[in-house]
């Protein structure tokens, strides 16, 4: 138990709430653009066009193959070198995920969209609906339902890759638990254990209803 | 499953506009020619036909011999490369070559109600309820009052003996009921002919004489009907007019159904009417 005291500290847990909460913002304001990003993206690579498709393929390719921590740099000091655009960190952090969850949430879509039958677009049709209509009320949700889950995936995955703002500067709760076991090092010394067990803890119950809603979708949706 | 349906037919006397009237309107089907883009030759090569009002017309056919495509291009899934359809005096399909490579004919939503259409594959929307399925086109493209549409909806599931299952979701159902369901779907837009292509292809046999019995109360009903089928029993018992396609071209037409069955006229449809008869050798 040695160590364990300083999260009885005042301030300590606050602190890392603060923190944890900087996380979920950058996450959750990521994983919301992100879809708008991704319906887009997933639309226009179902589009024939050959140019749309090319510049669709690189821009997924680069963005997966590209570490995402390379990106990060890139948004925030290449583009203010480059450009003169000074993004704060939290705004360059944002702007990687979205590329990124555009990206990998585009693909789904993509696949998605190319999974419902060719018979549910001539059904529509026969029936009089208009290309919005089958789009929207016979396409779309099946696409939805199809992709709810790995994108479910996609955003826990997007919620712990946020640690990586901590190497912009960003004081999110990895940042504010360096903090405080900094602030304690001859008080605690032992406290390092018990600052990332509880920051262990805090992405445990961010991603993990998460991962509950993905799993119980796609049991509840399998038979489509 | 048979039980279910024929009882709703006989104790079922509001349907609609009665039984004695025609309800359907004929279709004109002249010099058809259907190619597909980089096709050496035609899929369907100057098909001309009449489909009567309030008639059944039962088009047979080896496969590939193109009477799905037939179907397909009266119900405007396919664009049309030379001739003319014409449903009700009205043209609302002529042949332009070059077309060959675009996806479905530019047809009006109005237009695509009149044609009514059955698949062969399962193809009831799965995330809508039967009910949903059913009343979703009535209530978006025609823009009936929803309580209009669902009455009517729950009229016609009666009449096919599936009432109790306009709740359920159409993985619930067997591919018998789904087909039903289907049949109700396209009902509900009052279209002025109805294709229905191998309906029963994919289906398991004893639910085969399900759906058969509602198409065979439809044609009671006088509405006029084009159906490609495999079911050779079937096709001679509802058939009016017989058409036998092979590689394109009509080989027989035919106004007597029984004697298509026994005495064709053509070498061609003894032998495609052969296929189906099977004997053990001495």
């Amino acid at each position: 138990m040695q160590g364990a005291e300083i999260l009885l500290q005042p301030g300590v847990f606050p602190r890392l709430l603060q923190g944890l909460w900087v996380t979920v913002w950058i996450a959750g304001v990521s994983v919301g653009l992100s879809v708008p990003v991704g319906l887009l993206v997933g639309w226009l690579m179902t589009l024939r066009n050959p140019l749309i498709r090319i510049l669709m393929r690189i821009y997924l390719d680069f963005i997966r193959i590209m570490p995402q921590l390379a990106l990060l740099f890139i948004a925030f000091y290449g583009f203010a070198q480059a450009w003169g655009w000074n993004l704060d960190a939290t705004g360059a952090c944002v702007l990687v995920f979205v590329l990124w969850g555009g990206a990998e949430l585009g693909d789904l879509v993509r696949g998605a969209l190319e999974s419902i039958p060719k018979s549910q677009y001539e059904s529509a049709y026969v029936l009089g609906l208009s290309p919005w209509q089958t789009f929207s009320r016979v396409i779309l949700p099946q696409a939805v339902r199809r992709l709810l889950p790995a994108s479910v995936n996609l955003a826990t995955r997007i919620v712990k890759t946020t640690s990586l703002a901590v190497l912009l500067g960003v004081v999110e709760v990895i940042k504010v638990g360096q903090q405080i076991i900094d602030a304690h090092r001859f008080e605690f010394p032992t406290a390092t254990l018990w600052i990332y067990g509880v920051i262990f803890f805090m992405y445990f119950i961010v991603c993990w209803p998460l991962s509950i809603v993905a799993r119980r979708l796609e049991k509840r949706w399998a038979h489509d | 499953m048979t039980e279910q349906t024929e009882p709703t037919v006989q104790t079922e006397p509001t349907v609609q506009t009665g039984t004695a009237q025609p309800s359907g309107k004929n279709l004109e089907i002249s010099h058809l020619v259907k190619q597909y883009a980089n096709a050496d030759r035609p899929v369907l090569d100057d098909i001309t036909l009449t489909v009567p009002a309030g008639k059944v017309t039962v088009v047979l056919g080896p496969s590939g011999s193109g009477k799905s495509t037939l179907l397909r291009t009266v119900a405007g899934l396919e664009p049309i490369q030379g001739g003319e359809i014409a449903l009700d005096g009205e043209v609302i399909a002529s042949g332009k070559s070059g077309n060959a490579k675009s996806g479905r004919q530019q047809r009006s939503s109005d237009l695509r109600t009149r044609v009514g259409m059955v698949f062969q594959s399962y193809d009831l929307f799965p995330n809508k309820t039967v009910l949903g399925n059913i009343t979703l086109a009535p209530t978006i493209v025609q823009k009936r009052p929803k309580a209009d549409a669902e009455r009517e909806a729950l009229e016609l599931l009666g009449r096919v003996g599936l009432a109790d299952r306009k709740d359920a979701w159409p993985h619930e159902l067997s591919g018998g009921q789904r087909q039903r369901v289907a049949i109700c779907r396209a009902l509900i837009l009052h279209p002025e002919i109805m294709l229905f292509d191998e309906v029963t292809a994919a289906l398991d046999p004893e639910m085969v004489r399900e759906v058969l019995d509602v198409i065979v109360e439809l044609a009671d009903q006088g509405l006029t009907m084009m159906i490609v089928t495999h079911e050779m029993a079937f096709a001679r018992a509802i058939a009016d007019r017989i058409v036998l396609l092979d590689g394109g071209h009509i080989v027989e037409q035919s106004d007597d159904a029984e004697r298509f069955f026994t005495d064709p006229a053509s070498e061609r449809a003894w032998q495609f009417l052969r296929t189906f008869q099977f004997k053990r050798h001495e």
